[in-house]
């Protein structure tokens, strides 16, 4: 009985924040700005949605967001599971000493490395440009070890099986490995839509010029610059979360595929 | 983390391999090609720059141009530096309680959604959501809410004849304000890892000592929390490392305000490097000490984690 207690106290401290933003979004100005706040609005209105659309460039950020984060998420997912394979199923010079390096790129945050790798993308010419946001952060150090430790489990035998009747090592690993691996794939997909979808500190010393912003950059800009109005921000936000609805329908999914890669 | 090497890929060979040891050519430079790009990535966007960071530190920029070697005068500068100090403080003070409040709310929710309850399923995804949510809309989020006048928090204080405060306005009730939130958003991520840890937990152990009688508290004190510091160590490091990082929610939620009282590192760094005046040898000087002092508490935990474990 107190289990239930304490854990919808908590639901609610947690749901709280997030339903009240949601139905905010549907208030009109005036109900916003009402004291005290309303809980819910006096009519459901899709006026702040359709407002952030026509007078703000809110579809380019939205296009700006999916770009990177698709294309970021193809990038990341091509060659990390390369290099997984490479790292589980092939005994090579060198091989413990790149596993280590991949270790080691945890311990070094984009934080601190953020002056010289800006330095670096403006030589390559890549600031102010989509490229710039999607290239330097697609080599996961968690996306290398997640699909190394499934491809571990894959037997030797069948690889070799797959040499003795002549094919190729590039077509073993597209028609062999990777289907195979779609379990820890599926992992490290969703991990990958959800830290691109949500990232900010990149994007935002990247985008130079405001029609490269993606949608956590234009919320935040458009919050500190108060030039954009408060109900069309709260709609933007509002928007930001619906990936976090897909995860949740796909939740499923994603534990049972957590618990096959063997992280535990 | 369990990394079981895998048997070398020599060891079954197909019979028409040639001599024992040498394997055809495609399968020698297969492994390179493959790791090729990741390591492209790693190398030209990670460990480069990473190396190049130190280099920085030891120059002084004019506004982004023309680099000037300057010894070790941006630490000093640096080391002088009110802002600096006031940074580092507000850092260790956010680290601090951000740690200790996550690893205590991750094991008591654990323990909670780990029992045989209705709907565990429902309370378990709810518990995860906010990690799933853009900082920059948590930090959003809790600014509405925590506002003086027209925030949900006060109206339901002011409701019930409470006082309200202004949460964001005072430099201590903010930094407070950004533990919690820091704790609502991240504690969800750590409590997935205790459950995991507390899954890990032999059930003999709690049937034996409850058939020897022994109360809620002793089974928690004699058997989850030393079967659990390993996890535990995984987690304070984790969330050391994710407290030093933080940035993006603040940014939204105070922008560092009330004057500077929840401006952390990150935030210094980022002000130094990329507003005007641009000052990339100093923001580059205190990205190394913050990675200093991430690297040898993070060696630090471990040696202690370690220790312990061998008692």
């Amino acid at each position: 009985m107190l289990t239930y207690a304490a854990l919808i106290a908590l639901s609610v401290l947690v749901l709280a924040p997030v339903v009240w933003s949601v139905l905010a979004s549907f208030k009109t100005r005036t109900e916003l700005a009402a004291r005290p706040p309303s809980l819910l609005p006096e009519t459901f209105r899709l006026d702040n949605y359709t407002g952030a659309l026509s007078e703000f460039d809110f579809g380019v950020y939205v296009t700006n967001s999916a770009i990177v984060t698709v294309g970021a998420t193809v990038l990341t997912l091509a060659i990390n599971a390369m290099a997984a394979y490479a790292l589980a199923k092939y005994n090579f010079r060198g091989r413990n000493a790149l596993f280590l390096v991949t270790l080691g790129t945890i311990m070094i945050p984009l934080q601190i490395i953020l002056i010289p790798l800006h330095q670096v993308v403006a030589q390559l010419g890549m600031t102010n440009s989509l490229l710039g946001m999607i290239i330097p952060p697609a080599a996961t150090p968690t996306g290398v070890f997640l699909l190394r430790q499934y491809m571990l489990t894959i037997p030797d035998e069948l690889i070799e099986a797959a040499r003795v009747d002549g094919a190729g090592e590039l077509r073993i690993f597209l028609r062999l490995v990777l289907p195979l691996c779609r379990p820890a794939l599926a992992v490290v997909t969703i991990f990958s839509v959800i830290w691109r979808w949500n990232d900010f500190l990149w994007p935002l010393v990247i985008a130079q010029s405001q029609d490269l912003y993606t949608l956590p950059v234009a919320i935040a800009q458009f919050n500190s610059q108060e030039v954009v109005p408060f109900n069309y921000i709260l709609a933007m936000s509002v928007v930001s979360m619906i990936p976090v609805v897909i995860f949740l329908i796909l939740q499923k999914h994603v534990v049972r595929g957590i618990a096959q890669t063997g992280l535990k | 983390m369990t990394t079981t090497e895998s048997p070398p890929a020599t060891s079954v060979r197909p019979p028409s391999a040639r001599k024992r040891g040498v394997k055809p050519w495609n399968q020698r430079l297969a492994p390179y090609l493959f790791v090729l790009p990741n390591m492209l990535v790693f190398g030209v966007f990670i460990i480069y720059p990473a190396l190049n960071g130190f280099n920085i530190s030891l120059y002084n920029s004019n506004n982004g141009r023309a680099f000037t070697p300057v010894g070790t005068k941006n630490y000093r500068r640096l080391f002088t530096d009110e802002e600096f100090w006031q940074a580092a403080g507000a850092t260790v003070i956010f680290v601090v309680a951000f740690v200790a409040v996550c690893t205590a709310a991750s094991i008591g929710l654990a323990m909670l959604l780990t029992k045989p309850i209705r709907a565990r399923g429902f309370f378990r995804a709810v518990f995860f959501l906010p990690v799933l949510l853009s900082p920059v809309v948590v930090g959003l989020l809790w600014s509405w809410i925590l506002e003086r006048r027209s925030g949900a928090l006060n109206a339901i204080l002011g409701a019930v004849g409470l006082p309200e405060p202004g949460w964001l306005v005072s430099g201590p009730l903010a930094l407070g304000a950004t533990v919690f939130v820091g704790v609502w958003a991240h504690a969800g991520f750590y409590t997935l890892i205790m459950m995991a840890g507390l899954q890990a937990i032999d059930s003999s152990y709690y049937e034996a000592a409850h058939l020897d009688g022994a109360g809620a508290w002793h089974r928690f004190r004699h058997i989850t929390w030393p079967l659990l510091r390993p996890t535990t160590l995984v987690v304070v490091i984790l969330a050391m490392i994710a407290g030093f990082q933080s940035f993006d929610f603040i940014y939204t939620l105070s922008g560092g305000g009330p004057l500077g009282a929840t401006t952390l590192m990150v935030q210094y760094i980022y002000e130094h490097a990329f507003q005007s005046p641009i000052q990339y040898g100093l923001a580059a000087a205190g990205s190394v000490v913050l990675f200093c002092t991430i690297f040898a508490l993070t060696v630090l935990n471990f040696l202690y984690g370690r220790r312990k474990e061998s008692m």
